[in-house]
């Protein structure tokens, strides 16, 4: 019996682990399934448990979204400002982008004229909306004499009209005071492109008997001198013969896009050459 | 700052910001006739001898960047300079809405003029059908620039003293 009192404490201890692990024994085999115990303790816990984990996503809502915001006004104006700088970066490059398709377009036609040219950049407009002139930035400096022949990637621009140092009027096709020598390329139709006024020019000189017909090209001719032969010059898009006279109307639409006009080639040769 | 100097700043950049700035936002029918409209400011409020030189160098800036015919707007300047010079001495000119007037009727007459010549001396078939399309947009562009120079300060004071 002193064995039992004096060692009381082991004994307890040792009863308390054996029946600890014989129960956990006899439950390995119902792992799946919660017993009478686990079944009553979740019972009674569950309901307790509910208010107490919604209060805690409050809390924790309150903690993320209202108390701890030390550094998001700071982080924020640090985001926006580069925000900022990525959109310029951005803008910047597509210009770069547009810019390099342009010129590499105007250095594919550079290649195939068979004369020294110039690369011009459109600086201002006529100060008039009935006039078509532009200013360039390329002026006697650079070579450039009056008559000069003026070119874009899509055709024919005008010609340069009145040379500064360092700037030159360059009068459009679209002027009432053009001319340029033309020929219809299907049929060699020939004619003079002059300008309309309206974005439009008019093929004249075009007897009735041409064959022209709407969405014909028109090229520049060669004769003159001041257009090489064979530049694009726009597309037939009206066709009239009255029933009386000796010309044909016939109207075209300008390959070049002159109000989006950036770059220009100047054909460094004039009709003299 | 000299009024001359200041009026050489206004003619300059008025010839900027209509040749280089305007175009890329508004199409060529709506560009407004800035210099036209400061040749009527001149001639409601400067000398008769002063205006008339440099309403005809303000024409003369013109055709440096308008057309080809150099002196066209010169000689249509000054003779609309001259006309308004006439009556001005008879009109209430610190008027805003008499400005806008005189602004929308020197339009007229401008291209009525310029056309006239143009007509007569050169050879450019179709530029008076061109101009009449183009006339009407171009008379309210330069009445609504007229409408807000009245708010520069100091509009109502003359230049220099007759």
């Amino acid at each position: 019996m002193n064995f039992f009192k004096k060692n009381t404490l082991f004994i307890l201890m040792a009863v308390g682990i054996l029946a600890a692990l014989i129960f956990y024994s006899l439950n390995i085999p119902h792992k799946g399934n919660a017993n009478v115990i686990e079944r009553w303790v979740i019972t009674v816990i569950a309901p307790i448990m509910k208010p107490f984990s919604q209060f805690s996503v409050f809390g924790e809502d309150v903690w993320d979204n209202y108390l701890d915001l030390v550094n998001v006004r700071r982080e924020n104006l640090h985001l926006r400002e580069d925000v900022k700088a990525l959109n310029s970066r951005v803008i910047a490059a597509e210009e770069v982008c547009q810019a390099n398709r342009r010129l590499t377009q105007l250095l594919d036609v550079k290649n195939t004229i068979k004369a020294p040219t110039l690369t011009a950049t459109v600086i201002g407009e006529d100060l008039s909306p009935w006039y078509g002139t532009l200013v360039i930035d390329r002026g006697s400096s650079s070579g450039i004499v009056e008559g000069m022949a003026v070119e874009a990637a899509e055709g024919v621009v005008g010609q340069v009209v009145k040379v500064a140092r360092t700037s030159s009027r360059v009068l459009l096709l679209t002027d009432h005071s053009s001319g340029i020598a033309a020929t219809i390329q299907r049929s060699r139709a020939r004619g003079v492109v002059k300008g309309k006024g309206d974005g439009l020019c008019q093929l004249e000189f075009t007897t009735r008997e041409e064959d022209v017909k709407v969405g014909d090209m028109v090229v520049s001719s060669g004769i003159g001198g001041v257009f090489l032969k064979g530049l694009p010059i726009g597309e037939v898009t009206m066709v009239k013969r009255g029933e009386y006279g000796i010309f044909q109307t016939v109207t075209i639409l300008p390959s070049v896009n002159i109000s989006h006009l950036e770059d220009v080639l100047v054909v460094l040769r004039n009709s003299n050459d | 700052m000299t009024k001359w100097g200041a009026m050489m700043i206004a003619i300059v950049s008025a010839v900027v910001l209509q040749s280089s700035v305007l175009p890329i936002y508004i199409a060529s029918p709506f560009k407004p006739d800035l210099l036209l409209v400061f040749m009527v400011f001149l001639a409601l409020r400067v000398p008769f001898m002063a205006g008339a030189s440099l309403s005809w160098v303000l024409g003369l800036v013109k055709d440096i960047f308008s057309g080809i015919y150099l002196g066209l707007n010169a000689l249509s300047f000054l003779l609309i300079f001259m006309v308004i010079k006439h009556i001005s001495d008879r009109l209430y000119t610190g008027s805003a809405p008499l400005f806008v007037i005189a602004v929308s009727i020197a339009t007229l007459s401008c291209a009525s003029i310029d056309m006239l010549l143009l007509v007569m001396f050169t050879e450019s078939p179709g530029i008076a059908y061109s101009m009449s399309a183009g006339l009407v947009p171009h008379l309210l562009v330069n009445a609504f620039i007229a409408s807000l120079v009245p708010l520069i300060p100091g509009f109502d004071r003359l230049l220099e003293t007759p």
